[in-house]
């Protein structure tokens, strides 16, 4: 899967989670400054790419991610 | 003690300093009485007093032992008006505000005795033979003559009726106290100061009650601080709990209660290790056949500020209600929950508070914070934040959500359970999150073991030290008020009781004593079956590669815990904690007064707590590795 498509998908899951439109979603956006996430939503996030992208993600290395470009990265290593 | 009739030439004294009595012949002195302590007291009935006894001003003083050393200044009345047994055997409509669960209140009543008469209500005969043991009790206190202890002070206060004041109580500016007794000790005296009005009570040693304090039908156990106008009634408040400002109505308060501020409301309820937010309410009315609902927040829990919750609910353990219930809930099978309300509903978050920075605080302070000093100490507590009893509850709500997993669509945004919504996307992390506290009780548990052979000893001696005693195994587990009791010696306990085979209260307090000093064992044989569940062999067969591993689960998720924990902890140093710092300047001056105000993360004392607890975690694990390897 090629960056591209993760970002896309990671988009539409924060989308989905935070119930915000994924057309404001910037590449450098942190979730909880600019897209208003609480600390559960945080949680929820990483559980919703999990399910997404089929994968087991470590909880505390997880919780470090902070924006969606972060998140991009972090996801495709488990996709390598 | 002895005490002789007063000389004439005493007597004399006594009027010129302004005394009078009913009749000079029942007033009975130590040997060695000193009369000129003693001025303007009006004495009535039979009065004892012993030596050093310092006595002015008091407007009526009748019926009353007063000790060595005591000083009495400043008194309308202390009398014992006819027999009464202070305080004991009265009782008290706790926990369910209509009645049926009524509480009778003794000076040496535990919390876990307490908590016996007060849920055991399924069994009639017990209930009927531990009435009858307390009464029995009650009985022996009963006395038409008062006692104000060795070394008492009591001062400047309005009228005393009917208590019993023991050694070094100080009682000064009070305003009425009635039917009671002041457990107060040598070791842990008690304070009772300034317009604190109490009706029927009994207040055990190492307790302070100040400030405007109402108290009506009350129970108060060790080294609890009752202050600031709080009013109370129909309600106990166990060892070392806190209540301010605020309204208790039949609540019963476990140890480690706290409630500090104004407007919260505790009512019908049951709780241990509590903290309420300011504002916290509660309601046991549905305006249908009265005031008769009841509610339960297990051990740890907290309520935020203006939190209000509708009675019939039960709050797991360590969880934090916040916002407005309307619905009735139980999330007992789910420890360390977030219990948030939100248009609406109720909704519910499990083991998220297991990786708040709250939590690991309050699990440390409470055994730094019990405050009894007295040697005998009523109350039994255990602290281990993972026991058998939250483990238990953890695995049981691992299956409930696996199941609800099973259960649920997809496209579904939440399951509901027994009145809580749960999302669907966080049942999964949850489950992984209540496995993490899994391994972590089974590790240190077996790290306990371990360790204690790992230095000088063989590892071939390890089966030995791992086996339990299957006769020590309890199934479940009970929170009985503070103490962490096997259901299997519980309910021994119970059904011994039943049948009369307990003649005393004070055998009943040494088997209590017995089970909680046996914690270990008991809490070992669940360990290891849990184990040998999850191996599918006997402890003493395990290999020493399944025990490294249980060891290596260990270590990852305790480091994990802790690491999230000061994930929580730097939430404390992030921007949004800056808001207000640097009033009047820009981000630079913000960020400087902000450290110099609350340090910086990598400084902070909690902070460094948690790495070199980690770095000791790993060192442990290290050296039981390296122990276990010999053996492979």
């Amino acid at each position: 899967m090629d960056s591209h498509e993760v970002q896309n998908r990671v988009k539409k899951v924060i989308a989905n989670v935070l119930k915000v439109n994924e057309e404001n979603i910037a590449e450098d956006a942190n979730f909880i400054f600019d897209l208003g996430a609480d600390s559960l939503q945080s949680i929820e996030l990483v559980a919703a790419f999990e399910e997404e992208f089929q994968i087991e993600m470590p909880e505390d290395k997880a919780l470090e991610v902070q924006t969606v470009s972060d998140a991009v990265k972090f996801i495709s290593q488990f996709l390598a | 003690m002895s005490y002789r009739k007063l000389l004439s030439s005493e007597i004399e004294l006594l009027k010129i300093n302004g005394c009078k009595a009913a009749d000079w012949e029942e007033i009975n002195v130590a040997h060695n009485f000193i009369p000129e302590l003693i001025e303007d007291v009006n004495f009535s009935g039979q009065v004892f007093i012993g030596t050093n006894v310092k006595m002015q001003r008091i407007f009526h003083l009748s019926n009353y032992t007063i000790e060595d050393g005591a000083l009495l200044q400043n008194i309308n009345t202390l009398s014992v008006e006819a027999e009464t047994s202070f305080g004991n055997g009265i009782s008290i409509s706790v926990f369910n505000e209509g009645g049926g669960r009524e509480l009778t209140m003794y000076d040496v009543m535990s919390s876990q005795i307490a908590y016996m008469l007060v849920t055991a209500r399924h069994d009639k005969r017990f209930i009927q033979n531990l009435e009858n043991l307390i009464q029995e009790y009650c009985n022996s206190r009963k006395s038409s003559i008062g006692l104000i202890g060795k070394d008492s002070i009591i001062k400047h206060s309005g009228i005393i009726k009917n208590v019993w004041i023991e050694n070094k109580a100080l009682i000064e500016g009070i305003t009425y106290l009635s039917d009671g007794t002041v457990l107060s000790s040598d070791l842990d005296p008690i304070e009772i100061k300034s317009g604190v009005s109490a009706k029927k009570f009994i207040i055990q040693s190492g307790s302070t009650i100040s400030d405007g304090v109402l108290l009506d039908n009350c129970f108060v156990g060790q080294g609890v601080r009752i202050g600031k106008q709080y009013s109370a009634e129909n309600s106990v408040f166990f060892a070392n709990c806190e209540a301010f400002h605020g309204e208790a109505v039949s609540i019963f308060a476990g140890p480690y209660t706290v409630t500090h501020h104004k407007s919260s409301l505790l009512i019908a309820a049951m709780f241990s290790f509590y903290n309420a937010g300011s504002g916290t309410n509660q309601s046991n009315h549905m305006y249908k056949l009265g005031p008769l609902h009841q509610g339960i927040l297990e051990r740890g829990s907290k309520t935020g500020s203006f939190s209000y919750m509708l009675w019939p609910s039960h709050v797991g353990a360590f969880s934090v209600v916040i916002g407005k219930h309307y619905t009735n809930f139980d999330s007992s099978e789910f420890p360390f929950s977030y219990i948030n309300e939100e248009t609406g509903k109720s909704l519910l978050t499990p083991a998220m508070n297991m990786f708040t920075v709250g939590t690991r605080r309050d699990s440390l302070k409470w055994a730094a914070r019990d405050r009894r000093k007295d040697p005998i100490k009523f109350d039994k507590i255990r602290f281990e934040l993972f026991n058998p009893y939250i483990i238990k509850k953890i695995i049981r709500g691992m299956t409930r959500m696996k199941e609800l997993l099973e259960n649920a669509r997809k496209d579904q945004e939440y399951v509901i359970y027994k009145g809580l919504h749960i999302k669907r996307l966080l049942l999964k992390t949850c489950i992984k999150y209540y496995e993490m506290a899994v391994k972590i009780y089974i590790g240190h548990e077996l790290i306990k073991r371990i360790s204690e052979n790992s230095e000088s000893g063989n590892p071939e001696n390890l089966p030995v030290l791992l086996k339990y005693d299957a006769a020590l195994l309890s199934e479940d587990w009970i929170d009985a008020a503070g103490m962490i009791i096997p259901k299997n010696n519980y309910d021994d306990l119970i059904a011994s009781i039943n049948r009369a085979e307990i003649k005393n209260l004070k055998l009943v307090d040494e088997k209590i004593e017995i089970i909680n000093s046996n914690f270990e064992k008991y809490s070992w044989a669940w360990c290891a079956k849990l184990i040998e569940e999850r191996y599918n062999t006997k402890i003493e067969k395990l290999t020493a590669e399944q025990l490294s591993q249980l060891i290596k689960d260990w270590r990852e998720n305790s480091i994990k815990l802790n690491n999230m924990i000061m994930k929580d902890a730097e939430k404390e140093f992030d921007q949004t904690s800056k808001i207000g710092f640097g009033i009047d300047s820009g981000d630079e001056i913000r960020s400087s007064d902000f450290e110099n105000v609350r340090g910086k993360y990598e400084e902070n004392k909690f902070v460094l707590e948690l790495i070199k607890e980690s770095e000791q975690i790993n060192a442990l694990a290290e050296k039981t590795l390296f122990f276990l390897q010999r053996k492979i």
